[in-house]
């Protein structure tokens, strides 16, 4: 699992790779919670190259929502895979964070 | 075509990513759709992790036992563990699925996806260890 952060004005995009599961959550959680420590109007996260997730991965997910809410800061994510997606759906929190399907429509909504 | 995987691995959260890895290999051996080897590997890792979590006794001190049999029709996963006695079907906590950012809790996430992505899912204490069960169905 890797995330890589690039910045589009004050959007920050966190690219998230690979896998993220009950082993490696503390350090998405980290990786991620560092990225967003700056001062940016809107976050996307790019899950275009996540394999896997579970729900270890979407209590860090929620637990950033809910940092950047508090500081009004908008959330979006893009680009899921059919069985992220279906991962998402399930938990509901498709409802509550908003999801596109690429990035270009995240920046366009997060612009 | 029937085959079967058997696991024994220490309870610790480290194991979990090599029990992953092997059964992704029975998947792509056996065939599986996309969704049967999201949902079962989903299942196992949300099942083992918490019986190192909840299940007591110090990481590394005891032993999960895993069974996975695919055959034409289904996959069937079993979990075996001597931690204390805990049925995740009925004890763990029901998600409120629409609570909003702030509000939202995270705890029995893992199980609700067990209970959804699952065609079946039972638990039973025998000889002092629990068992649960979890069958997908590949069509």
């Amino acid at each position: 699992m890797n995330v890589q952060v690039e910045h589009h004005d004050k959007v920050l995009v966190a690219r998230v790779e690979g896998r993220v599961d009950s082993s490696n959550s503390q350090d998405f959680e980290r990786q991620l919670q560092g990225a967003i420590g700056e001062d940016v109007n809107a976050v996307v996260i790019d899950l275009g190259q996540l394999a896997y997730i579970s729900s270890a991965g979407l209590r860090v997910v929620l637990l950033v929502a809910k940092t950047l809410g508090q500081r009004n800061v908008s959330i979006s994510l893009c680009a899921l895979s059919d069985p992220v997606q279906s991962v998402f759906e399930i938990s509901g929190f498709n409802r509550i964070i908003q999801i596109y399907d690429t990035q270009a429509d995240a920046l366009a909504a997060a612009g | 075509m029937s085959a079967t995987l058997h696991l024994r691995v220490p309870n610790r959260i480290e194991e979990l990513p090599g029990v992953s890895e092997a059964v992704e290999a029975l998947g792509s051996e056996q065939g599986w759709a996309q969704d049967v080897t999201y949902a079962i590997v989903l299942g196992l890792e949300e099942v083992a992790t918490n019986v190192v979590r909840h299940g007591g006794g110090d990481p590394g001190s005891s032993e999960i036992e895993i069974d996975v049999t695919s055959s034409d029709d289904e996959v069937r996963v079993e979990v075996r563990d001597s931690g204390r006695a805990f049925d995740p079907f009925h004890e763990a906590p029901e998600p409120d699925l629409d609570a909003g950012v702030q509000d939202r809790q995270i705890g029995g996430l893992g199980v609700h996806f067990v209970k959804v992505l699952m065609d079946e899912t039972s638990y039973s204490r025998e000889g002092g260890r629990n068992h649960v069960t979890m069958v997908k169905r590949r069509s």
